[in-house]
């Protein structure tokens, strides 16, 4: 399992870019990339930055969220093109059935990773995420079949709960990959010691990633280098550099982890390398 | 049906395409609200939107304040 033995031991810290994502779009950054050619530019600097993983959704033309298997493939393919970057499709989708929700893991050939949101979470006033067990259950058999390896998205505490009970469901190859997730409304909240209970609370054979919203990326990705976890970056979820100034790209977010990384004394990981951390 | 304050039209940065606009609110909306504009996969703007809920009198006495939250507070 990730620890502080892996800090000390230097291993490579896998760098995960989530490009894009689906909630908000260029109304919140105009740098954030939204045509399959703008992530795959984004995604070939930010591999040249240190990242190792790209976290994808796709879009349709104006920006709106897309599952069909036929945006994603043009999606993974120009950025397949573009790097050797691992393939990590979103399985996320508010108010979207599972029927939608499946679309992500058909392309050809299957991304090596896709998300599996283990629990409900509210957006808005009036909407939640649900995510229940059958869901993630079903995504992951699906996964499972096309031989995707499952991130495991714990938007809190009782969602490390939730990982454990997939873990007795069915039968995962390690590590179990999981992001810990910081920040405001259903998720964790962004204080350094909930970091240190829920990584105690992971199961024997995880790996995991720091995720933290807004003004909590940096730090929870420090943090996370330090306690030998993995972290995720990107215009996803965090539109700004500093207090209010807003990104200039994905690749500036993940050249500064990488350079925290550097100074703890720990190298961002190749695709190569994150590969075979990951099993993917 | 798609929402009755919903309008598409240009004006974001960095993209030419007509973008979901709320009238009710005066505002671009976020990708992911606007399949709620538009009553996609099982959503609805009569039951789903706190905006729309606001400007037709629905939620009379609540603040749509604190939905709307920092863009970068949720993903998946
Ligand atoms: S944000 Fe709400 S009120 Fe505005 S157009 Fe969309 S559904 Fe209608």
């Amino acid at each position: 399992m990730s620890g502080y033995d892996d800090y000390l031991a230097g291993e490579p810290v896998v760098v995960t870019v989530a490009l894009t994502g689906g909630v908000h779009g260029k109304e919140a950054n105009p740098n954030l990339p939204e045509t399959p050619a703008e992530v795959a530019a984004a995604a070939a600097d930010a591999a040249e930055a240190g990242a190792s993983v790209a976290h994808l959704h796709a879009r349709k033309p104006n920006g709106e969220r897309a599952f069909s298997t036929e945006r994603f493939q043009e999606l993974t393919d120009a950025v397949r093109e573009t790097t050797d970057l691992v393939v990590q499709h979103s399985t996320g989708g508010t108010g979207a059935p599972l029927s939608e929700r499946r679309k992500p893991l058909r392309t050809d050939p299957a991304p090596e990773m896709a998300s599996l949101d283990m629990g409900p979470l509210n957006r808005y006033r009036h909407l939640t995420s649900e995510n229940p067990r059958a869901m993630v259950d079903a995504l992951y058999d699906e996964m499972a079949e096309r031989g995707i390896k499952p991130e495991l998205e714990a938007f809190n505490d009782g969602h490390v709960n939730e990982v454990h009970g997939l873990l007795e469901r069915r039968d995962l190859a390690e590590p179990y990959h999981t992001t810990l997730v910081f920040g405001g409304g259903t998720l964790t909240p962004a204080r350094p010691r909930n970091l240190l209970h829920l990584v105690d609370n992971l199961p024997e054979g995880a790996t995991f990633n720091t995720l933290g919203f807004g003004p909590h990326q940096l730090p929870f990705a420090t943090l996370g280098t330090v306690l030998g976890g993995h972290v995720r970056v990107g215009l996803e979820d965090n539109v700004y550099y500093e207090r209010g100034e807003l990104a200039a790209s994905n690749a500036q977010l993940v050249e500064r982890v990488a350079d925290v990384a550097r100074t703890l004394g720990r190298e961002p990981a190749t695709p190569v390398e994150a590969r075979e951390i990951l099993n993917c | 049906m798609t929402c009755p304050y919903l309008e598409y039209r240009e004006g974001i940065e960095g993209t030419p395409t007509e973008r979901a606009y709320c009238a009710a609110v005066d505002e671009f909306v976020q990708p992911m609200r606007a399949d709620v504009c538009n009553d996609r996969y099982d959503l609805s703007h009569t039951s789903d939107c706190e905006f729309y809920r606001e400007a037709e009198g629905l939620e009379a006495g609540e603040s749509a304040d604190d939905a709307t939250g920092p863009s970068s507070e949720e993903a998946d």
